[in-house]
């Protein structure tokens, strides 16, 4: 540590840290989910080169068939790669005053919202996701869309619980 | 609390209670909001009609001259329907309003709703002594509503009393009578005049309004039809060849009438924005007035302000002023226009701001905690050394010659820039206050009260993992506040500071 905070009213080694949370992975069905979700994605490329090359000529079909289908499997591979690994770092935590999520593989980012600080809360629930019985917490501030806070892959009572409680804790904070 | 109470309010107040219609001056204002649009929208159309007039017209011409004055037609009557399809009137604690030709809308915004209420003038509304209102709502789509001419006391009783019944709104016990005679309580703090305003003038951002001139220039060219681009580039064409010839003269020359360009444009542009500037205090909040052909009126309510920043430029240093800017909290982030910014402001005007705003003036902070040297590197290796390689990849296929050498200037420009930035760029805090400076050539500082902050973010990029860095983004209700490239134990620490503070903090913070 170069230098040290000075002069604050509080000592930093009594708060709680962040840094020794002990997060909560989401549930392991997501990563089905997002692996179907982008198998779709893909599937449907797929269908759309394969009309083109269908519908084009006869020599042009040959000099971009086979590159096209390399740069197409390695992309394949590379997203379910990353996808796999990526799921890994998806991990929440809710604490007494805090509910903290990170994600990100070759970004990694920590996002922490204080109760008292929440606007609202939602669930959402796509229709892969409710084939699993999953849902998304949405958690709102007033520091605009980008500081929303997402948390996927809960299962779908956990997720109305853990609303409920956010909810419950803002109200109380209100007071 | 109740609708009976408003005549009492204020003797000389019209009836809002019954639908009304704007002030017969509206039906001028929508008129030229009218030819505004048609004219952005169809003025290569109109320009080319007159150009080709000049070379001799022919019966499609005069045609297009029929087209023309149908569409003025169009808009007149247009504006007269639309003026007289506008109704607004107060209902018990909202504001009515009922408009619309074809598409006939009825709008009922509550009082709560209801952000600020700001007045515009345009020449127009000056002349006759109206002012249009623009009603700013905390709502997540498109909620402005606007009322284009009212009769300036009207506009003001009409503002007073949705304000005054707001606050009774939201807590009901209120003394009114307090309210009202501290309302009248305003201090004045700060007032361009003449030379102030030359001063902020020639210490505008010059580059900006060369990018901008250039911007417009490019998409003008960009959108003009055919007729009027084979004019262009036929007359330029004419003084292809000679340019080739003598091409130093003609740049320098080129240059300097840029630049000279650019210099009014930015004189100008200030002096019809920001002339007779007025920033005034009172219990509640902030009242800026503003502006030549256009002049508007903004007010901030103390407790909405969320960030205050103060830049300045070189030249500007050199009259001692900064550009202030007074970010409050908005429903929806492009709404930044009901931020105030006063662009010469000295440094006592800007201590008085923030002590009304966070009660204290600016306090105590501790020592400047700068980022990680790491970011030298990587802002040389971006800027500096990637268009270095890059330009001299092009260079070796192209066949090397001399001019590679100006490549050189990257990695040199953009080490002394970083030198800069870095020796600038730091964060400060204490317990109430976080502050940000940054700067290269000039400063700015940006300050917020750490209880105002609504998430915490830290992010890390594998390079970042991998030396035990991050970065920290900071959300609060008017935009974002960054500290980038800090070492990440620090990082830690200042989170779990900023959270222990934001949750056991029992202030509201707008």
């Amino acid at each position: 540590m170069t230098d040290q905070f000075q002069n604050l009213q509080v000592d930093l080694q009594t708060l709680p840290k962040i840094e020794e949370i002990v997060f909560t992975a989401i549930d392991k069905k997501y990563l089905k989910v997002s692996l179907l979700s982008s198998g779709l994605f893909f599937v449907v490329l797929a269908i759309g080169g394969v009309l083109m090359m269908y519908f084009n000529s006869e020599e042009l079909k040959q000099n971009v068939y086979l590159p096209a289908a390399l740069i197409y499997a390695f992309v394949l591979i590379l997203n379910i790669t990353l996808l796999k690994l990526g799921f890994k770092k998806k991990k929440y935590a809710v604490r007494e005053k805090d509910i903290v999520y990170t994600k990100g593989l070759i970004w990694s980012v920590r996002t922490s919202i204080p109760f008292n600080r929440i606007q609202h809360a939602e669930i959402k629930q796509g229709p892969i996701e409710r084939k699993f019985k999953l849902s998304s917490l949405k958690v709102f501030t007033a520091g605009g869309q980008s500081s929303d806070l997402v948390i996927p892959g809960l299962p779908s009572e956990k997720a109305l619980e853990l609303k409920d409680f956010v909810l419950g804790k803002t109200a109380e904070d209100g007071e | 609390m109740s609708w009976e109470k408003l005549p009492k309010m204020e003797n000389s107040l019209p009836d809002f209670s019954k639908p009304s219609r704007q002030s017969s001056i509206a039906i001028g204002v929508i008129l030229i909001k009218f030819i505004k649009i048609t004219v952005r929208t169809f003025w290569p159309v109109l320009l080319s009609f007159f150009i080709g007039r000049k070379t001799g017209g022919s019966n499609f011409e005069s045609m297009i001259g029929y087209v023309a004055i149908g569409i003025a037609a169009l808009n007149l009557g247009g504006s007269i329907m639309t003026y007289f399809r506008f109704y607004f009137h107060l209902e018990k604690n909202a504001i009515v309003i009922d408009k619309g030709i074809l598409k006939r809308s009825k709008v009922n915004i509550p009082f709560e709703r209801i952000q600020t209420i700001n007045f515009k003038q345009n020449i127009l509304h000056q002349i006759f002594n109206v002012v249009s209102l623009e009603i700013d709502t905390a709502g997540a789509k498109k909620s402005e509503i606007s009322i284009d001419a009212l009769k300036k006391e009207d506009a003001i009783a009409l503002r007073n009393y949705i304000i005054s019944e707001k606050e009774l709104l939201s807590n009901d016990n209120a003394e009114t009578v307090e309210i009202e005679s501290e309302n009248l309580l305003e201090e004045n703090i700060l007032h361009l005049n003449p030379w102030d305003l030359i001063k902020v003038g020639i210490s505008q951002n010059h580059l900006r309004s060369m990018a901008l001139i250039f911007a417009f220039v490019f998409s003008t060219f960009n959108e003009s039809n055919d007729f009027l681009r084979d004019f262009i580039t036929d007359k330029f064409e004419q003084y292809e060849s000679t340019v080739i010839n003598n091409a130093v003269l003609p740049i320098v020359l080129l240059v300097i009438t840029v630049l000279i360009i650019s210099f009014l444009f930015s004189l100008v542009n200030s002096v019809l924005k920001f002339y007779e500037l007025n920033l005034s205090i009172n219990k509640k909040g902030l009242k800026l007035i503003r502006g030549l052909l256009n002049r508007e009126e903004i007010t901030i309510s103390t407790n909405k302000i969320q960030i205050i920043s103060w830049s300045t430029n070189p030249i500007r240093k050199m009259f001692s002023m900064f550009t202030m800017k007074i970010s409050q909290a908005s429903s929806t982030e492009s709404s930044k226009k009901s931020n105030i910014t006063v662009p010469g402001s000295y440094q006592h005007q800007i201590d008085k701001i923030l002590k009304t705003v966070f009660s204290e003036a600016l306090p105590d902070l501790e020592v400047e905690h700068h980022l990680s040297k790491l970011i030298k590197l990587r802002l040389m290796l971006f800027f500096g050394f990637v268009p270095l390689i890059v330009g001299g990849f092009i260079y070796y296929s192209r066949g090397l010659d001399l001019q590679v050498l100006m490549l050189l200037a990257f990695p040199f420009l953009s080490g002394v820039i970083t030198e800069l930035y870095y020796r600038k760029r730091s964060f400060q805090f204490n317990n109430e206050f976080l502050k940000n400076n940054a700067g290269i050539f000039g400063k700015s500082h940006e300050l917020s009260q750490i209880h105002k902050i609504q998430a915490v973010r830290i992010k890390q990029s594998l390079y970042q993992k991998r030396k035990k860095l991050a970065t920290v983004l900071l959300f609060t209700a008017a935009g974002q506040l960054k500290i980038p490239f800090i070492e990440l134990e620090k990082a830690n620490q200042l989170e779990n500071f900023i959270l222990y503070r934001v949750e056991s903090d029992k202030r509201e913070w707008m």
